[in-house]
């Protein structure tokens, strides 16, 4: 019988990915209604911190220790992965939906011959004891709760932010596992990194992100945009539009061809509220949107709205939020 | 080279799409080349310019083939409808099954596919067509470079903060992101060829798939319903004149949302 809820836990460098704990935590959660212990599952080179750090969260922590899983190929993880789950044959297997999780969950479900939920913004365990997974479609327009009824595990990626990490003390069993892996199965290689220009968390994981729309209307207006990013702790993101004019990388992109993000809480500068962009925002919890237009959309689309010149609003919103933050 | 191009019709990003009820949506008939797939037609197009070859689209579809004759407009030679009444129904993991048994008898050097598709949003045919396939992928590329002898390719993909640079053998499945290419609008003369190009059909009894493994009775993935988009009500605004509305903002944020 099929046992455990599962997270693959991703790293970042040699940090362990918020979302991550976020997923830890939601299964210690559904554990509580389903009674099976709670998994995590790593690989890389040198985890043991890494391994410390998630001990807190799980009940067992199994983890593969191999140069060859050091950095991410979808072979080498999907290997090591779908070895584990057809040695332990968790219930339950969760991972956050990002670049790694989109790349490397479709395939070992395959392989596994069971179902995926994929990017999801809301799980929960139904009657049966079973995962229900709330996820978009069609961009977002729609939304629909799935199941996988008949096949195990139950597999889903879920959007970042869309759990709390909250603080916990459990002490996991650890369980090292050796890797299954040949170098010669591994058909890809790492080469390099280029990082992006923008130093900060990605806008898919940032919590405050602040969106920038065409009403920035010249490059060199990002100056005072950065500043109020720098005082918010937040990452920048953009529309189309700005990406279109040349003036943003579209790794910042936000909308339908671009990334979702669910920050808890965004600023909307001059963002029209176009369907494209809106379909890119709709899981963040507080969103304010700025514009000079009374009538845009993207106030149809916002908790708390200013009518107003993005160029004025945003110098004087950081000199407030900076007062504010100091009186903490 | 031989490339592949995995396409699909979906709804436009335009076209309203509504819950009616629990288990039907309403969507409008206005319908397009899902997005992602045309960046990967478009690059094969390109490959097929640089190294010679030929370039086919594949599409699953029992009522459309307007995909496969974009991607003849844009430049691709064949076009393969893969269509049967036992696939209505089938999730994208039922699809994956279907396409590999196709290409499993094509002499492909490069399968690309979008990153996703714009109605169902999965993600998952790439990677799961290439474990299928037993081929390496990699998803989300945003920069392709063949190598000379079309054994290996040094690959873009995006990750959160950037990029990675991956070297990748081949044949392999990709996935196209936006931002690999800007994708050509048809010329006349591609348009007319789409027009009059032959579309091979081929079934599941061609395929030698088991019926039982896709459609609606080879779901892994159930749908139970459809619930409507997060609903916000409409803003809060502001009254004051600038500069008090930017304080009474921050002071909102702070006390009634406790977002600061």
């Amino acid at each position: 019988m099929a046992k455990g809820i599962w997270v693959f836990v991703e790293r970042a460098d040699s940090v362990v990915r918020k979302v991550s704990l976020e997923l830890l935590c939601a299964a210690s959660g559904f554990a509580q209604k389903t009674g099976d212990p709670v998994g995590a599952v790593l690989f890389g080179k040198g985890v043991d911190t890494t391994v410390e750090n998630v001990k807190p969260y799980a009940d067992r922590v199994y983890f593969m220790d191999d140069e060859k899983l050091a950095t991410y190929t979808s072979d080498g993880y999907t290997l090591a992965l779908t070895a584990l789950a057809n040695e332990h044959a968790p219930a339950i297997l969760l991972a956050g939906s990002t670049s790694m999780g989109r790349d490397l969950f479709p395939r070992v479900a395959m392989r596994l011959e069971t179902g995926l939920a994929s990017d999801c913004t809301h799980l929960e365990i139904g009657e049966d004891g079973r995962l229900v997974a709330t996820r978009p479609i069609y961009g977002g327009k729609v939304f629909c709760q799935v199941s996988i009824p008949d096949s195990s595990p139950q597999m889903a990626t879920v959007r970042p932010n869309t759990f709390p990490v909250e603080e916990m003390n459990k002490s996991a069993e650890v369980i090292r596992i050796d890797s299954p892996i040949q170098e010669a199965e591994i058909r890809q290689r790492v080469e390099g990194v280029e990082k992006a220009a923008q130093e900060k968390v990605d806008v898919t994981e940032a919590e405050v992100v602040v969106g920038i729309g065409r009403g920035v209307k010249d490059p060199a207006n990002f100056k005072i945009v950065q500043e109020l990013a720098d005082v918010l702790g937040a990452t920048v993101g953009v529309t189309r539009s700005v990406v279109d004019n040349g003036w943003w990388d579209v790794n910042d992109q936000i909308g339908k061809s671009g990334k979702n993000i669910s920050a808890k809480l965004y600023f909307a500068f001059g963002v029209s509220g176009a369907v494209h962009h809106v379909l890119g925002i709709q899981t963040c919890k507080t969103v304010v949107a700025v514009n000079t237009d009374p009538n845009a959309l993207i106030f149809n689309y916002a908790d708390y709205g200013v009518v107003g010149d993005m160029l004025q609003v945003i110098p004087a919103l950081k000199e407030e939020i900076a007062k504010v933050k100091d009186e903490v | 080279m031989n490339v592949y191009v995995l396409v699909k019709y979906v709804p436009d990003t335009e076209a309203i799409v509504k819950v009616q009820s629990d288990s039907e949506l309403e969507i409008e008939n206005k319908y397009f080349t899902s997005f992602f797939d045309e960046v990967a037609i478009e690059e094969a197009v390109k490959l097929k310019e640089k190294f010679g070859g030929k370039v086919t689209v594949v599409t699953v579809d029992n009522k459309k083939i307007d995909a496969l004759r974009r991607g003849i407009a844009m430049g691709a030679d064949d076009a393969v409808q893969i269509t049967d009444p036992a696939l209505e129904g089938s999730d994208p993991f039922g699809i994956a099954r279907v396409l590999a048994a196709f290409l499993k008898n094509e002499p492909y050097d490069l399968i690309l596919c979008g990153r996703q598709a714009m109605d169902d949003d999965a993600g998952v045919i790439g990677p799961a067509v290439a474990e299928l396939l037993n081929l390496p992928h990699v998803t989300a590329i945003l920069g392709l470079e063949v190598a000379d002898d079309g054994k290996s390719a040094r690959v873009s993909r995006q990750i959160e903060g950037g990029k990675e640079q991956i070297h990748c053998r081949l044949p392999a499945v990709l996935t196209a992101q936006k931002g690999l290419n800007v994708p050509r609008i048809p010329q006349v003369m591609g348009m007319m060829k789409a027009m009059k190009a032959e579309v091979r059909k081929v079934d599941l009894a061609a395929l030698s798939v088991d019926p039982t493994t896709v459609g609606e009775s080879g779901q892994k993935v159930k749908i139970l319903k459809y619930v409507p988009p997060p609903q916000r009500s409409t803003a809060k605004m502001m009254e004051e004149d600038f500069p008090e509305n930017v304080k009474h903002l921050v002071k909102l944020l702070r006390e009634e949302a406790k977002v600061l």
